[in-house]
């Protein structure tokens, strides 16, 4: 049977009225944010009463608690605004209204106003150096684009240690066809089998599955023109999609090669026709302004933010973290049952990333793994839509199924116990190792 | 060679026309006059000056070309002809409105009988009849006129409504909402009547009125069926004020009791809800009335001082706190919306005016650049009402919002019925035998490439798919290992999307029947506007093809023509038919 192992207890849905401190009351002046950083062990709730705010450009209804744990963001006050915030722990938080949002406000109108008098929307491709917003701008201008007519942008995640409707190691793209959920670390849910409170997203995912893009940077290349490949699929077909254009996040600059082989790859792949810098000054568009087609594209700088926030390693682990255990246990909004099942070590094939960390001759990109606990103790594993015999060009090209967690090894009995989502039984296809790791 | 001399002359002082200046008009007009033998140079240079200043110097040079031809009349009167048409509407598409409605002005002298060419038109009919037929659509485009309101009309307004409201409260005699409402028209009227108002405060006072109007007639046409379907009515009732009022969302909190339940002043509110769009989670104000009302007071100064509200003398929401609050103690249950409402009140007013004939596509400094990003837009900041209040209507559990138009209202009670449908899903749902099904799910797995690519999100975000409407599910035994990955980048790929921007270059030019400058694919419901093509001087609708009378988007019939291969051929077949007969 079904077994629910480490749900941990604070996700329960029961848990959320009890309050250890009074509610605190913010007003924050049209143009302001209130920027908070609620702990990985904390948990925060906040209820707008009155006037309009929005977090990274969705709009939150009045009167609901919004639950956020773990993470940082800021509240835009569109218009003066009211709300009440609990918290049992101490929460740093501070007003500013030094924001970015008016320039933030003409790149959207900007875009909108390709989208109407085209049929292919624009494709934008935000880049810039680590902590500079550019996560948070793709996200306000895809919540933006859906909000005055039925737009559906695709969000094209191409930053693997960034999770946005994925766990972490991923390359994705989603069409963003209802509200991003904000209290959601990935954004929100991929499709469940069930009811959920907000309309789910369908994401196409492509495993990396290694930490640092410099470790195997052509499986890096093929990975996004594998997901390029896709887009441009689906982009055909849909032509709502198509009109609404494509937001492209991509890794900080300081991960891609100097002379901006792969930036200008995924333009190619794209088709990409604007550029966003996220950067305090000019130096970056200037540069990228000699190396990058700029006869097809527009390049434009938009000032940072002093809101963006420094995040640190252990602070992107915690982000990593949580987006595996959502993936297969879902939040306090949707819990979600995984299946765990028994195998032997001899029903599973595994292939890993080739890495420049780990010394190989192989010509292949796809290295064999071999079945013991010191390789998949833990292990978040990728499974192929190929099959388990398959060649390992066939796996390196095949789509991605989903996501298991090697919850068990035992050498001795030559078994495994494995973390499924989904019911059933463990499909016979190849499965590649990621380079994360998961206890529960 | 002299004439060389006076044009330079003439073209000089044109240059100098950056103004409505009346004397270098009548020095221009003048030289005309004395110059007839030169008459084709000048006109070469007004129609230059014309085409080549900055937009907003365009209507004084036409100012000559005006003055000119209904002083000196023929030849300018001929010559000009020859361009006038094509000039007028390059020169009337890039100008601002203000400009626009000078030039119509301007226009509708030249069709006035002039002294100058005998009784006849200034300007030969064809040009004419040219820029009536243009200016026509580009005015449907453009502008949308609202008639001024007046007081006269705004006191019948008034009669009819207290008139509907009296015959209802007399239907209903302990209503004591209704009775309100009759007094609170009637102090309207007076305050009409009394006080001279600006003309924006009428429209605003006009507004508002309406939509009263409509709940009134709503209201009574809902009391007629029930009448007629007393029965079957009590039974619908319950769900429709579960619909409404979509239950609490944290988990542990008790509903509401009956009694605190929102009062509105303008009819229930589920009726009210597009005038006071957050009416169902407002509660009245129970203390501190005068305090309120003072920050209200308060609130509307403030708006007043940073010119958000033109000064005016009664606005009405405020000047009826005002009086409510005086004998606050006689109506104690004929309390005012709160504070946060009539701040939205306010809110959703504002972003109605300042939203009214907004359209993207014909907002210049908006083109993707580095000055867009960083300027000052003030049109930027009116846009930004598209993206809030400019849809009032934003559900209480998502915080998604919804327009006012009937589709829009669809789809929001579309939305609430699905947010219903789905909390009672998540509550679980009770089975026949007594057990409650519970809602537990599973994350489903990723679909591949050739699923992904065919699906569309609709099926996710549908609020109108029945629950046993078929889901698309990842399909595992598919061979699909590498049939959707081609190593060879574009080229594969590169056939059906050249065919596709041929498609989307065919154009329909609008009929001169349709009395619509838009039509609305009948395929993906868009409603596509009419653009102003340059090259051959027609508005036509971009990317459309006409079949049996009907207008599509030619890249969505293509599209429906492929899939239904059968279908194309029956309607071949059904043409042929009627070719026979
Ligand atoms: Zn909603
Ligand atoms: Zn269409």
């Amino acid at each position: 049977m079904a077994s629910l192992p480490g749900l941990n207890d604070s996700l329960h849905p029961a848990d959320l009225g009890v309050d250890l401190n009074e509610p605190k009351h913010v007003s924050i002046t049209a143009g302001s944010e209130w920027r908070v950083d609620v702990p990985q062990e904390s948990k925060l709730t906040i209820k707008v009463h009155s006037g309009v705010a929005e977090i990274f450009g969705t709009e939150l209804a009045s009167d609901v608690p919004y639950v956020f744990q773990g993470t940082k963001f800021a509240v835009y006050a569109v218009e003066d605004a009211e709300f009440e915030w609990t918290s049992p722990e101490l929460t740093s938080h501070s007003i500013s209204s030094d924001t970015n949002m008016k320039f933030i406000y003409n790149v959207h109108f900007a875009l909108e106003k390709l989208r109407v008098s085209s049929f292919e929307g624009p494709r934008v491709l935000i880049v810039g150096e680590s902590c500079t917003g550019k996560t948070s701008l793709a996200k306000t201008l895809c919540a933006y684009a859906i909000k005055f007519k039925a737009h559906q942008p695709m969000m094209v995640n191409l930053n693997p240690q960034e999770c946005i409707y994925s766990p972490p190691g991923c390359l994705t793209a989603t069409p963003i066809s209802d509200v991003i959920d904000v209290s959601s670390s990935t954004w929100g849910q991929s499709m469940t089998s069930g009811a959920t409170k907000l309309h789910n997203k369908q994401p196409i995912v492509k495993s990396f599955g290694l930490e640092q893009i410099s470790e195997n940077k052509e499986r890096y290349v093929s990975t996004f023109q594998q997901l390029a490949n896709a887009v441009r699929g689906r982009v055909q077909n849909d032509s709502t999609v198509r009109r609404s254009g494509l937001i492209i996040d991509t890794p900080p600059l300081g991960q891609l090669s100097d002379d901006f082989s792969e930036l200008k790859e995924i333009i190619y792949q794209f088709k990409v026709n604007a550029v966003v810098v996220c950067a305090k000054d000019d130096t970056l568009a200037l540069k990228l302004n000699e190396h990058l087609p700029v006869e097809t594209l527009a390049i434009v700088r938009l000032p940072t933010s002093s809101g963006v926030v420094q995040t640190d390693d252990v602070y992107k682990r915690a982000l990593q973290r949580n987006a595996i255990r959502e993936y297969f246990y879902g939040d306090f909004n949707t819990v979600l049952s995984p299946y765990t099942i028994g195998v032997d070590s001899d029903m599973i094939t595994v292939w890993q990333p080739k890495s420049v960390l780990v010394q190989s001759d192989s010509q292949d990109d796809l290295l064999p793994v071999e079945i013991n606990a010191s390789n998949l103790q833990h292990a978040l594993v990728a499974i192929s839509y190929a099959s388990r015999r398959s060649s390992s060009e066939e796996v390196s090209a095949s789509p991605i199924l989903g996501f298991a967690l090697i919850m068990d090894v035992n050498d001795t009995k030559r078994k495994l116990r494995v973390l499924l989502p989904v019911p059933g039984l463990l499909p016979d296809k190849a499965m590649i190792l990621t380079a994360y790791r998961y206890l529960e | 060679m002299e004439c060389d001399k006076i044009a330079k002359d003439f073209a000089s002082i044109l240059d100098e026309l950056t103004c409505n200046s009346k004397p270098i008009i009548s020095t221009l007009t003048k030289m005309a006059e004395e110059n007839i033998g030169c008459a084709q140079q000048m006109v070469d240079a007004i129609e230059r000056r014309i085409e080549r200043c900055v937009p907003n110097q365009k209507l004084y040079a036409f100012y000559v070309l005006d003055s000119i031809c209904k002083n000196a009349g023929s030849p300018y009167t001929i010559y000009f002809s020859r361009n006038l048409a094509q000039l007028y509407k390059r020169t009337y598409l890039i100008v601002d409105n203000q400009t626009r409605s000078d030039l119509i002005k301007m226009f509708k002298t030249w069709l006035m009988p002039s002294s100058s060419s005998m009784g006849d038109h200034l300007f030969g009919k064809e040009a004419l009849d040219a820029i009536e037929r243009f200016l026509v659509k580009a005015s449907a485009l453009h502008q949308k006129h609202v008639a001024a309101p007046t007081v006269p009309g705004l006191l019948r307004e008034i009669d009819k409504l207290s008139l509907l409201t009296r015959e209802r409260a007399a239907q209903n005699p302990h209503d004591a909402k209704l009775k309100t409402k009759v007094v609170v028209l009637q102090q309207l009227k007076q305050e009409l009547q009394r006080e001279k108002m600006p003309p924006q405060a009428l429209q605003q006072v006009q507004m508002q009125l309406r939509q009263i109007f409509a709940q009134e007639q709503q209201v009574l046409q809902q009391q007629h069926q029930q009448q007629q379907l007393q029965h079957q009515h009590q039974q619908q009732r319950l769900p429709r004020k579960a619909l409404s009022t979509p239950p609490p969302q944290a988990p542990g909190a008790t509903p509401a009791p009956r009694e605190s339940e929102p009062v509105s002043l303008f009819g229930t509110p589920s009726l009210s809800s597009s005038f006071f769009p957050n009416a169902s989670n407002i509660q009245p104000p129970t203390s501190e009335p005068s305090q309120k009302a003072s920050k209200v007071q308060a609130l509307y100064d403030t708006l007043r001082a940073e010119g958000l509200v033109k000064p005016v003398p009664q606005q009405s929401v405020v000047t009826l706190d005002r009086i409510l609050s005086q004998n606050h103690k006689e109506s104690a249950q004929t309390t005012l919306p709160p504070l946060n409402l009539l701040k939205d009140i306010l809110g959703d007013v504002q972003s109605h005016f300042s939203t009214v004939g907004v359209d993207i596509l014909n907002t210049p400094n908006l083109q993707l650049c580095q000055q867009t990003v960083i300027q000052d837009n003030p049109t930027v900041m009116q846009l930004r009402h598209l993206l809030y209040r400019y849809k009032p209507n934003k559900c209480s559990t998502c915080g998604k919002r919804f327009g006012s138009s009937e589709e829009e209202k669809k789809q929001e009670r579309d939305h609430l019925d699905w947010h219903f449908r789905i909390n009672k899903r998540i509550k679980g749902t009770a089975g026949a035998n007594g057990a409650t099904a519970k809602n537990i799910q599973s994350r489903n797995w990723y679909l591949d490439d050739t699923q992904w690519q065919r699906f569309n999100d609709e099926e996710i975000v549908s609020t109108t798919r029945s629950e046993t409407d078929s889901v698309t599910l990842a399909n595992l035994d598919a061979s699909t290992a590498s049939s959707s990955f081609s190593t060879s980048k574009f080229d594969a790929k590169s056939a059906p999307e050249k065919t596709e921007a041929d498609l989307a270059k065919k154009y329909v030019t609008v009929p001169e029947t349709h009395e619509d400058m838009s039509f609305q694919c009948p395929i993906c419901r868009e409603v596509q506007s009419a653009v102003y093509n340059d090259d051959i001087g027609e508005w036509i609708w971009p990317n459309c093809i006409q079949s049996q009378g009907k207008y599509f988007h030619s890249t969505c019939f293509h599209e429906a023509v492929e899939e239904t291969p059968q279908q194309a051929l029956n309607q071949g077949l059904e043409r042929l038919k009627g070719l026979a007969g």
